[in-house]
């Protein structure tokens, strides 16, 4: 497997579409936005459009001539570069691990890309964005053995294993399409798609002749506000639609392997996508409960794992279940990562941290509605509606906080608008902190806060206003214990 | 029970100095404003703001937080653990166990180099802990004895 190889050609294609990717915004403030140009000859925009996309082509092209890969002395081996060459050796016990996944275009021509994955972030990564499936699993195949085979106790456990394939892979959870649909069209996506959509228009208001459209549709604003809140909800509805079906699109046929050593998380309909998880990375679980769901008894599951890189914003928070009951979570997550107890009866926080809760409401709640009142009486007044709300949410926040130890499990919840609980080995947990103000010291309080590393950077929990008492215990739980002291 | 080591005195006055250089930026702005209150003959109440906030910061900045920080920071390093508390208003008390520790180095800025003075950064995999300005020996006494006992027992992440 030594001799350099190409990518398949259709990587060119691929290259030209990253490319454009990148250059969209430039290319629009440069040419859509400063509109007519004065003394400009009219043909030189065309001209000089051309030039730029016969530049993306011929640097496409050479860039896949360019870029050539090879197995060559336990190093994947990469060779890169128009103008600046770049070589890119990876020993293989630096492999973190390999994923395939397979957008439109690598389906439509039967291709794969191949992620390989390092520990040192988004720098040491390679990817192959375009080759033939059986080349894929063949440098699978290749670089797990040829890693096995330096290390002795993996050679011994192989042997064993090859007995026993069938039970290797044996945990398996599968989301199915009613489950999907039901975690689609309770995520957030809805708000995310939304926001997106106000800040596309409120990008483009200038450009767009408002007060034109406007002017013709006065008409149709006389029909009276019902037609048009009706409207707005028809168009709302749509969105919310819409976002679902990407989302169901995008985790379609989720599944979860789990054999020796690793966890295969593969999804998606048109971008298949296959994840591969060392279970010795995994730093820690994440129960996350978000309004709609906390309800109906229903939870979303992601491991907390140190690896990923930067590029890929998907692999810094993986699912590992999408939507599961409650009431199942304990017995799916007992298959998947046995080390990882959910069920646990958490220690609530003290019944004088509520009015700590609602005090650090009422911190940046006064000002907003003392600015409302002043700016826009009097319909500012409606502002103090906001209180109630407030004080509800505060409680909501008091009530779904709390911590607990379980053998060598810290889990902590606590509350945004979501309910978040984090499950940490204690060895996994990188420090603790707790801390109080002169508020809290006064009660006795203080907030508790753990980290351990998730992807390039770190993950945090954090629980506000817990009894000191349950500070110093969590601390001496965690405090390397005195007897290894006298080791 | 408190961690038992303070960070050398020196740094109080490390602290009053860098206080007082961010301090002037604010003077200077106001002294701008000042001047251009004067020349285009703008309303005087935000002159009055940004000298009565210069005053605060400079009180703040100089006097009262360098004296209560260095007070309430204390460190203590153990076999086994870091313990380290710090904080002006909210005081934060953090542990990080030896085998967690991936590296320590120590660093000096031209004011802390001054007064012989270094900081130690303590970096786990997912947190940094800084404590600032320890007598320079103390410092790289410090470093080589936490990498020390780090390197005692090594971990994967």
């Amino acid at each position: 497997m030594s001799d350099p190889k190409r990518l398949h050609p259709i990587a060119v294609l691929l290259n030209i579409i990253k490319s454009i990717k990148e250059l969209v915004i430039p290319f629009l403030l440069v040419v859509v936005i400063p509109g007519k140009n004065e003394g400009i000859p009219g043909w030189i925009q065309p001209l000089v459009i051309a030039i730029i996309i016969l530049l993306i082509i011929g640097n496409a092209f050479l860039q896949w001539l360019r870029f050539t890969y090879r197995i060559e002395e336990g190093e994947f081996r990469i060779e890169s570069g128009v103008f600046v060459r770049k070589k890119r050796y990876i020993k293989f016990d630096r492999i973190h691990s390999m994923d395939i996944s397979e957008g439109i275009i690598q389906r439509v021509f039967s291709l794969v890309k191949l992620n390989i994955e390092t520990a040192g972030g988004s720098q040491a990564d390679a990817v192959l964005s375009a080759i033939r499936k059986s080349d894929a699993d063949r440098i699978n195949a290749y670089i797990s053995e040829e890693k096995n085979a330096y290390n002795p106790f993996d050679r011994d456990k192989d042997e064993v294993a090859d007995n026993e394939i069938a039970a290797k892979s044996s945990s398996v959870f599968k989301q199915t399409l009613p489950q999907l649909v039901a975690m689609a069209a309770t995520s957030g996506a809805v708000g995310v798609f939304l926001s997106g959509a106000v800040a596309f228009i409120s990008q483009f208001d200038e450009m767009i002749p408002f007060q034109r459209i406007f002017k013709d549709y006065e008409d149709f604003i006389e029909m009276g506000t019902f037609i048009l809140t009706l409207f707005a909800l028809v168009a709302l509805l749509a969105v919310y639609v819409l976002a679902t079906l990407s989302m169901v699109i995008k985790y379609a046929s989720f599944t979860v392997i789990k054999t020796d050593e690793e966890i295969v998380i593969s999804r998606g309909l048109l971008e298949k996508r296959r994840l591969t998880i060392p279970i010795h990375k995994i730093q820690g679980i994440r129960i996350m409960e978000n309004l709609i769901r906390k309800p109906l008894g229903l939870a979303t599951v992601y491991i907390e794992y140190a690896g990923g890189s930067m590029e890929d914003k998907e692999s810094l928070s993986i699912m590992l279940f999408p939507l599961i009951r409650k009431k199942h979570l304990q017995k799916k997550i007992m298959e998947i990562l046995p080390v990882y107890e959910t069920d646990t009866e958490m220690t609530p926080i003290p019944k004088r941290a509520l009015s700590r809760y609602v005090f650090r409401k009422f911190l940046y709640l006064i000002p907003i509605i003392g600015a409302l009142v002043w700016f826009f009486r009097p319909w500012g007044y409606l502002s103090f509606l906001l209180v109630p709300l407030a004080i509800f949410w505060a409680y909501m926040q008091y009530r779904d906080a709390g911590w607990s130890i379980e053998g060598n499990l810290l889990l902590l919840s606590s509350r945004f608008f979501s309910k978040q609980t984090l499950i940490m080995q204690r060895s996994r947990i990188q420090s603790i902190t707790y801390k109080k103000s002169w508020f809290q010291n006064r009660k006795e309080l203080a907030t508790i806060t753990a980290s351990i590393k998730s992807g390039i950077t770190s993950r945090v929990g954090m629980v506000a206003d817990v009894e000191e008492k349950d500070c110093l215990i969590i601390k001496s739980w965690y405090s390397p214990k005195k007897t290894v002291d006298s080791q | 029970m408190e961690p038992e080591n303070r960070i050398s005195n020196k740094a109080l006055t490390v602290w009053k100095i860098s206080g007082l250089i961010s301090c002037s930026i604010t003077w200077i702005i106001s002294i701008a404003v000042l001047v251009l209150t004067i020349i285009f003959d703008w309303t005087y109440w935000v002159i009055g703001a940004l000298v009565l906030i210069s005053t605060i910061q400079s009180f703040l900045a100089i006097f009262l937080i360098p004296s209560v920080k260095w007070k309430r920071w204390r460190y203590e390093v153990r076999n086994t653990e870091i313990d380290i508390q710090s904080g002006i208003f909210i005081i934060k008390r953090t542990l990080i166990p030896m085998i967690r520790v991936q590296h320590v180095e120590t660093k000096q800025g031209p004011l802390l180099r001054k007064y012989d003075l270094a900081s130690v950064e303590i970096s786990t995999a997912a947190t940094l802990h800084v404590i600032p300005a320890l007598d320079l020996a103390e410092a790289d006494e410090l470093r080589h004895y936490i990498s020390r006992m780090a390197s005692v027992e090594e971990e994967d992440v």
